[in-house]
């Protein structure tokens, strides 16, 4: 007798609910906060060093944890705030600061100034500060160009989601200059890997599009050289940043983390703004493709109808007969989590509960995607926001069945106690090898991630003795 | 010059009074590098925070007790999964985090009530917990949150929970270090003698400024059991919150970390009377030196020769095979603080190794006097380095191997430099005699690695370079 | 003499902490009370072990004197009153070095 395993007994629409943590306590958070996501966006400019205004753990803990997911240093200077700054102001910490960059790092051109939750408090008035130092420097390095981007990001609002398009926002708005066109299509993908950097590029390679990816972070996954050189730095420089308000058009992919960019670029420089939900999935992924088509006029080459038919293919073998019904929670950043629920009703596997880590819930009440769900879903989905990890654990502690948990790392001991596979995905993943390499957009990033969900049950089934002959032939 | 002005500090020059190079029959009274002082802003120097010291450091070791982080998110986050301080309880210390998510309107109204709702969830979500530490944040001390007030409550609403408050906000002090002083000296006035032990021994002693990194706190525990010595508090390796209540009726103190957990020592021996034996629990002759002077103050001096001829005769071939092969070998140390001065002479009388250059990033003036005096000359003691400095610093020692965290371990891997985790550990434990063993095996492995031969290659060149055909011997 | 206060003053910076505790008057305390149970144990006397504070200065004085016994063939040799002189001329040497002339600025803050 073979158990199916399957709830189809009665008919009755699908439920989808949209739920805040009921606790006004953390339990295990999702999300880091506002400056964390300001220095991941200022890394990823070529010749930036953030410097974050505030205690020195604020730039500490943020470097620890960029190394752990991409087993690689990033500099990320600190205004040291000590407790008389605490109490008289900090404003010179700042000042000195860039001072001290400037002097030491003779190729910076960018810093952005990032503030936080001690800073804000105190009141530092950094636009003014900025002034002081613009003026400090031009007289100790004259013919010298030192873009200062104020990044206001107290951790008190938010999370690092937010701070992260809050700091993209600055560096665009403070550097960005009408000049001539372009030509150029400006590609705002929001918090990816450089995977995800290295798929856009490829993409808009073989689509014959001149575009700019910002940020551009493909040096991330950096080598180790015969010559010795660290390259581990951002690509995008100040002229690509410059330029960003002489494109022909911005697309942004990730609603929560690039859209304030876009918007601003076309208030401020009427340059056209197509938002496009985020490319996880095939029909995400077409939808942006045809979207490139349309700005640029572009036809849509062979070569990336090849590439999706090869995805389609892997996951046509997938989806049947080892994804379909099994039900899945995925927590992460708001874009991904919306974008990867998609990706998962594309190949049968039931997202039923969706978990989103910050205070930003009066948006995401208006994020079309909900809708999308809810009209698509053939089975109840509970999404979470405000959550933290606690509302994953007690969940399963209660009874909740899954079979898979996507998210990042922080969440590894939820699905290790509770003998649950675990694909990791979205930021960080530090407990898994070179991930930061691997795209999880486009299709080919699709088909990996399939891959890598079956590959990651097959595994189980092995180690669980759980019907593993099922792999001697497949 | 003994006080060096690195070329990359000709901008900050007030740096050469922070770093020293020993020369022939100096001591530490003419030469000590400055320490403990404020930072200069923008350096990237490797420094942490004030919060850092207190709850990820020392509080957060404890396996029973809720971490109460009193601020927003960031802070519970960035303390969470970045620690490899193992239980024997199943890691509840690692696998939970709490915040009391502070938002703008407490910002502006105030976050005790925040903080007492989130104290009462926190309790009522794992029942079986009946421990918590609470602390401050930057913004929870900028707004002058009364914890104590609202700890108080909770503990008068709760009477089974104990509570213990920390006022550390990232911007006191200038580095972790001001964290772990304001713990000591709070544990030892608030909650130390609030709590009988239970006496199982003739012979009791607490393990002061051990954290049980990858086990270092279980390893040596075998050695006390065996002595017959019982532990009454571990401050604070696979520690609990009421064993430390009862800190006050040890007969000794013995000390590792001196930087950490000096404060509670001398305070226990101001307080209580009693005596504090510093020692270090890293090194396979120091070591065996700690466990003497030990069971001299308690009188089982056989025992501990027992014990330490055992140890001897199962771990020291092993040591002094990668002696051998370590020998000559140069190492740089850029840790806290006090590895420096357990280090650089154990591995130098243990494994031959040369240590030139070692930095601190929150050590103070009596850490710099320590390593200097067991350092050797030629060697570099810098107080807190930065990035630059440290490129600089390769450039003159050359070391083969730096024991170091792992970001700047990932940093100097393009140098063809391998690195140790300094911190975490590689594959630790690291104290004790076994410990030691296990060091010099990353240090072995890490040095010997064929991929820095491999990494030098150019394989541009016209003439391929001839690699070395055996890199590596079995152990 | 100054040879032979050398040899013990290198011993003691290499090898021990005592001397480095956090205030001038706990470095005073245990350069007094470890020297003064080295003395016992280097002359043959029978270490007196009352108080807490007598077998913490005992444990690291036997240590001491045991490498110093080890390392040193002088000593075996000195008389009663050769050990007194080079102990007291160790113990000016230490207080001079980690105590008078150090430059640590937290070895004379009144609390801890």
């Amino acid at each position: 007798m073979s158990d199916c395993n399957c709830e189809a007994t009665e008919n009755k629409p699908a439920e989808v609910k949209l739920v805040p943590r009921e606790r006004a306590g953390i339990i295990n958070p999702m999300y880091d906060c506002q400056p964390a996501g300001a220095q991941y966006a200022g890394i990823g400019v070529k010749d930036c060093i953030p410097l974050v205004h505030g205690g020195q753990g604020c730039t500490m803990f943020v470097r620890l944890l960029f190394a752990q997911h991409f087993k690689e240093n990033f500099d990320v200077a600190s205004t040291s705030l000590h407790e008389d700054s605490a109490v008289f102001g900090g404003v010179k910490r700042v000042e000195q600061g860039v001072m001290v960059l400037a002097q030491r790092y003779p190729n910076l051109r960018v810093i952005p100034i990032i503030t936080t939750c001690s800073t804000e408090i105190i009141g530092d008035d950094i636009e003014g500060t900025i002034r002081l130092c613009q003026r400090a420097l031009a007289e100790a390095f004259p013919g010298r160009t030192i873009h200062l981007a104020p990044v206001h990001t107290p951790s008190f609002k938010g999370s690092h989601v937010s701070g992260y398009a809050e700091c993209m926002k600055s560096m665009v708005k403070t550097i960005a200059k009408k000049g001539t066109p372009t030509g150029k299509l400006n590609v705002f993908p929001g918090w990816v890997n450089p995977g995800d950097v290295m798929l856009l590029k490829e993409y808009l390679g073989k689509m014959d599009v001149d575009a700019t990816v910002f940020m551009d972070t493909e040096d991330f996954d950096s080598p180790m050289l015969p010559g010795k050189t660290i390259e581990t730095h951002g690509r995008t420089t100040v002229e690509d940043i410059e330029d960003s308000a002489n494109a022909i058009g911005s697309l942004s992919l990730a609603r929560y983390e690039s859209g304030t960019t876009t918007k601003f670029l076309a208030d401020e420089f009427q340059v056209p703004n197509y938002p496009v939900d985020t490319p996880y999935g095939i029909a995400n992924t077409d939808a942006m493709l045809r979207k490139i088509s349309e700005i640029t006029g572009k036809p849509i080459p062979e070569s990336l109808v090849r590439e999706r038919g090869i995805a389609l293919d892997a996951l046509a073998d997938l989806a049947h007969m080892f994804f379909a019904n099994k039900k899945v929670a995925i927590f992460g950043h708001p874009d991904l989590v919306f974008g990867l629920a998609k990706f998962c009703m594309e190949v049968e596997l039931e997202p039923v509960l969706l978990l989103i880590g910050d205070d930003q819930g009066n948006k995401y009440k208006k994020d079309p995607r909900i809708d999308e769900l809810r009209a698509a879903a053939d089975f109840d989905i509970e999404i979470v926001h405000n959550a933290d990890l606690w509302e994953l654990e007690t969940r399963i502690k209660k009874g909740l069945k899954l079979d898979l948990i996507m998210g990042h790392s922080k969440g590894r001991y939820v699905a290790i106690d509770a003998n649950i596979p675990m694909v990791r995905v979205g930021f960080p993943t530090f407990d898994r090898a070179g991930l930061y390499r691997k795209p999880t957009m486009g299709y080919k990033g699709a088909m990996e991630l399939a891959e890598t969900i079956a590959n990651t049950i097959f595994a189980h089934m092995e180690y669980t003795r759980n019907k593993e002959w099922i792999l001697n032939t497949w | 010059m003994p006080m060096v002005l690195l070329k990359c500090d000709s901008d900050i020059p007030e740096r050469q009074k922070h770093i020293y190079l020993k020369g022939p029959d100096e001591d530490s009274t003419e030469f000590l590098p400055v320490a403990n002082a404020p930072t200069i802003p923008g350096t990237l120097s490797e420094r942490g925070c004030a919060f850092c010291g207190a709850k990820l450091v020392i509080g957060g070791v404890l396996k029973d007790t809720i971490q109460m982080i009193h601020g927003p998110l960031g802070c519970a986050y960035d303390t969470w999964h970045t620690k490899r301080y193992p239980t024997d309880n199943g890691h509840f210390n690692m696998k939970y985090v709490w915040s009391t998510d502070m938002k703008e309107s407490h910002v502006v109204f105030g976050g005790e009530k925040r903080l007492e709702q989130s104290m009462n969830e926190a309790f009522d979500e794992m029942p079986e917990i009946k421990r918590m530490i609470v602390y401050t944040t930057c913004p929870t001390a900028l707004i002058g949150d009364d914890i104590k007030a609202v700890a108080r409550k909770v503990m008068k609403e709760r009477p089974d929970v104990d509570v213990f408050t920390v006022e550390c906000p990232g911007f006191a002090g200038v580095s972790q270090s001001k964290g772990h002083h304001v713990l000591n000296i709070g544990w030892i006035n608030e909650k130390v003698a609030t709590l009988e032990p239970e006496i199982t021994s003739e012979y009791t002693m607490n393990f002061i400024g051990d954290f049980n990194i990858q086990g270092d706190t279980q390893l040596l525990q075998t050695y006390w059991d065996r002595l017959g010595i019982q532990v009454i508090a571990h401050f604070t390796g696979n520690g609990t919150y009421d064993a430390l209540r009862g800190m006050h009726r040890a007969q000794l103190n013995v000390v590792n970390c001196a930087r950490s957990s000096g404060y509670i020592a001398n305070e226990l021996k101001k307080q209580y009377g009693i005596p504090r034996l510093d020692i270090d629990s890293w090194g396979f002759n120091y070591m065996a030196e700690g466990i003497r002077k030990i069971c001299a103050f308690f009188g089982i001096e056989e025992k501990g020769e027992e014990l330490i001829a055992d140890e001897y005769a199962k771990w020291k071939p092993k040591l002094d095979w990668y002696k051998e092969r370590l020998q000559g070998k140069k190492m740089a140390i850029w840790t806290g603080g006090p590895r420096l001065w357990h280090w650089t002479k154990s591995v130098e009388d243990d494994l031959g190794i040369q240590v030139v250059a070692m930095s601190s990033k929150f050590g103070h003036e009596e850490d710099f006097e320590k390593v200097i005096a067991r350092g050797q000359e030629g060697t570099y003691y810098i107080d807190d380095g930065n990035e630059l400095e440290f490129f600089e610093i390769l450039d003159l020692v050359k070391p083969d191997v730096v024991f170091t965290g792992p970001r700047v371990g990932e940093l100097i891997k393009k140098l063809h430099i391998p690195y140790v985790n300094g911190h975490g550990y590689h594959n630790g434990p690291y104290m004790g005699f076994e410990g030691f063993v296990n060091l010099a095996r990353d240090t072995y492995n890490a040095v010997y690695n064929p991929l820095r031969h491999l990494a030098g290659v150019d394989i541009r060149d016209e003439k391929p370079t001839v690699l070395p055909v055996k890199i590596r011997e079995a152990a | 003499m100054e040879d032979k206060i050398e040899d013990l003053f290198d011993y003691v910076q290499v090898r021990c902490l005592w001397q480095f505790f956090s205030r001038t008057w706990d470095r005073q305390e245990n350069i007094d009370g470890v020297l003064g149970k080295a003395y016992e144990l280097f002359t043959g006397k029978e270490p007196s072990l009352k108080t807490p504070a007598d077998k913490l200065y005992y444990a690291d004085a036997k240590t001491m004197v045991a490498d110093c016994l080890a390392s040193f063939p002088w000593i075996k040799q000195a008389s009663e009153a050769e050990i007194r002189q080079v102990l007291d001329g160790l113990k000016v040497r230490l207080v001079d070095n980690v105590i008078t002339k150090s430059t640590n600025r937290e070895l004379t803050h009144h609390l801890y």
